[in-house]
């Protein structure tokens, strides 16, 4: 976009009056937060995924900055610089713009620069409460902007978490599970890895690093290690240490000495996957899957259930709304409930809205301890499109 | 600019001398035109191509925007310049030197890390410890985000590196490396190993042609005639 309209400079702003006002009648607070931001920080909070859609650049002084490719993370770092312990609750609320390079070329729903008008609320002691306030304070602003027609897309990353929490198995595979939940293959990879019992033996080890004797400490692990590269002439070098290298070798030994996973356990979580089912009927089906195999995850369904109930409570009409388990992935700082609204004018892959819970961010970013978050932002280009019914 | 074929060929360093053999080889003359240092040159008996010397990263450059018609560069480089490489660029003829291999290379005593999948495992544990995600090296920057994306790596961060990439971890300014490798031994003598699955591109250099140049359908024939030449 060489440059923009003045038509739709004025429509867009008159757009985020609108919708920054419905924000700051509900209590949150207007910030507008440093759209330069420090690239080093940046870069490790959000991974290097969002790094290469990112305009990273240097400044005379050699500093590496980058143009804020979203505003949870600038709002996050403000509430610290606020309140360094970062517990104490505030709801933020901003326009502003955002940059991201795409790499097909940038087109009118998906712009190099746009703008994001959008809420954080942190430290609330309700979490499910919060999450309810938080959509349905956006699903407000978009009708209070004139959207009309929308489909609202919901899942739960707790409630997985539940799932592989309620299955036995060791806590390092329940760790890894969760971990590549976010990359469909190597989840897939990393299941059929432990239901094997072949795969879990890892043969491409030296013995002896292996078959530690019962009750071996990683002291022990560690002395076996630094023994076998000394005899193999092998330097260490860099930052990792030898205590490092052998903590994961421990555990390697610990997975090969484990039962894989049943067969009829890793086809559950492949099944819960899967499950796609209107909002409403989402607990009672994802309770009849995992009854079958005496696993208990109701706690984590109340959770759900609650939260659904507390949505409808505040105003939001739950028919037509789908929830997919799976949903939530690519997007990876997210640790609970999440949410996308999607428009028929421009389809599943340009939501005019999304958000959720991301409880642990702001550890990333600095706090000494988790602090409850949960956000949304509305993507106000695509909603300007659709509501001037002009071509996406 | 003329309307002649642009060929880019390297400016130094013993690629240029294995160009200038290859093509000597079949029957294609180079000289460098104007003063001896000059960076353009043209061929005998084509008098439709003139020759450009320089640099092998702006080879790969060059051929992205169409400012040649003609390069010979390592395919490491061309991908790394181009995602798009295969719709800008066609591969006319591998050229049989220039070998080299990008890896992922990781200190020889990190037992625990063999596969890249091992890898992601370990940046999670690293970023436990150390509070800060694990850092890959590398000149490579656009290759090795692809690969690692591929594998379902993510929790890394790359660090820009324009020489010596290989001493990187040692100087703790890197836990990790993509480089390029022809027989190991620098890895090895800097205790680094490749990964089992961490070849991301076995490279050589090759004749390409943009796509974007500005073709005439008599350039396209002096094109047919250099790839005769060197096909035979």
């Amino acid at each position: 976009m060489p440059a923009e309209a003045a038509q739709q400079m004025e429509a867009l702003e008159a757009q985020a009056q609108c919708l920054m006002g419905t924000f700051v009648r509900a209590g949150y607070e207007q910030i507008a937060p440093a759209i330069i931001q420090p690239a080093g920080l940046f870069l490790d909070v959000i991974g290097e995924a969002l790094r290469a859609r990112t305009y990273v650049f240097t400044d005379p002084d050699g500093e590496e900055l980058c143009l804020r490719p979203d505003l949870t993370v600038p709002t996050c770092r403000l509430h610290l610089a606020r309140h360094p312990a970062g517990g104490v609750p505030a709801r933020y609320c901003y326009n502003g713009p955002a940059f991201r390079y795409q790499p097909g070329g940038a087109t009118g729903v998906h712009p190099s620069e746009f703008r994001q008008a959008g809420i954080e609320s942190f430290a609330a002691p309700d979490r499910e409460q919060d999450d309810a306030a938080v959509l349905a304070l956006i699903v407000g602003a978009l009708r209070e902007a004139g959207l009309r027609d929308f489909q609202l897309r919901i899942g739960d990353l707790g409630l997985f978490s539940a799932l592989l929490g309620a299955l036995s198995m060791p806590a390092r595979w329940r760790r890894q599970l969760r971990h590549h939940f976010w990359r469909p293959e190597a989840f897939r990879a990393e299941l059929a890895r432990l239901s094997s019992r072949e795969a879990l033996q890892a043969h491409d080890l030296p013995r002896e690093l292996l078959e530690l004797p019962d009750g071996a400490d990683r002291r022990e692990a560690q002395a076996r290690l630094e023994d076998y590269l000394e005899r193999s002439g092998i330097e260490l070098v860099g930052t990792r240490t030898s205590a490092e290298i052998a903590e994961r070798l421990l555990a390697e030994a610990a997975d090969a000495r484990e039962t894989p996973l049943a067969p009829a356990i890793a086809r559950l979580i492949e099944n819960y996957v899967a499950v796609k089912a209107p909002a409403s009927e989402a607990a009672s089906m994802l309770q009849g899957l995992v009854e079958r195999h005496g696993v208990d995850v109701s706690a984590a369904l109340g959770v759900f259930q609650r939260r659904l109930d507390l949505i409808e409570r505040a105003g939001v009409d739950l028919d037509g709304a789908m929830f997919a388990a799976e949903f939530g992935r690519n997007l990876e700082y997210y640790t609970g409930f999440v949410f996308e609204i999607i428009t028929p004018r421009l389809g599943a892959q340009s939501s005019v809205a999304g958000g959720g819970r991301y409880d642990s961010l702001m550890v990333d970013v600095g706090a000494p301890a988790p602090v409850p978050a949960v956000g949304s932002c509305i993507h106000t280009e695509r909603l300007l499109a659709v509501l001037n019914g002009g071509a996406a | 600019m003329s309307d002649k074929l642009v060929l880019a060929l390297p400016s130094k360093g013993r690629l240029m001398e294995q160009c200038a053999d290859m093509l000597a080889k079949a029957g294609l003359v180079v000289a460098k035109s104007g003063s001896a240092r000059g960076y353009r040159g043209e061929i005998a008996g084509l008098p439709d191509v003139e020759v450009n010397f320089v640099s092998s990263s702006e080879i790969a450059q060059f051929l992205k925007t169409g400012a040649a018609h003609l390069g010979i560069t390592g395919e490491d480089l061309l991908r790394e310049t181009m995602a798009d490489c295969d719709a800008r660029v066609d591969f006319l003829k591998p050229c049989g030197f220039g070998f080299a291999d990008v890896v992922v290379a990781v200190p020889a005593a990190w037992l625990d890390v063999r596969r890249m999948a091992d890898l992601e495992e370990m940046a999670v544990s690293f970023r436990r410890v150390h509070g800060r995600r694990v850092r890959v090296a590398t000149k490579y920057m656009n290759l090795a985000r692809r690969f690692f994306s591929q594998k379902g790596v993510t929790g890394y961060r790359l660090v820009e590196s324009l020489g010596a990439t290989e001493g990187a971890p040692a100087a703790h300014q890197a836990e990790l490396i993509v480089d390029i490798t022809t027989t190991g031994a620098t890895l090895r003598a800097n205790g680094l190993k490749v990964l089992d699955d961490g070849v991301i591109l076995r490279s050589q250099a090759n004749l390409v042609s943009s796509r974007l140049a500005a073709w005439s359908a008599r350039l396209r024939e002096v094109e047919r005639e250099v790839a005769a030449k060197l096909s035979r």
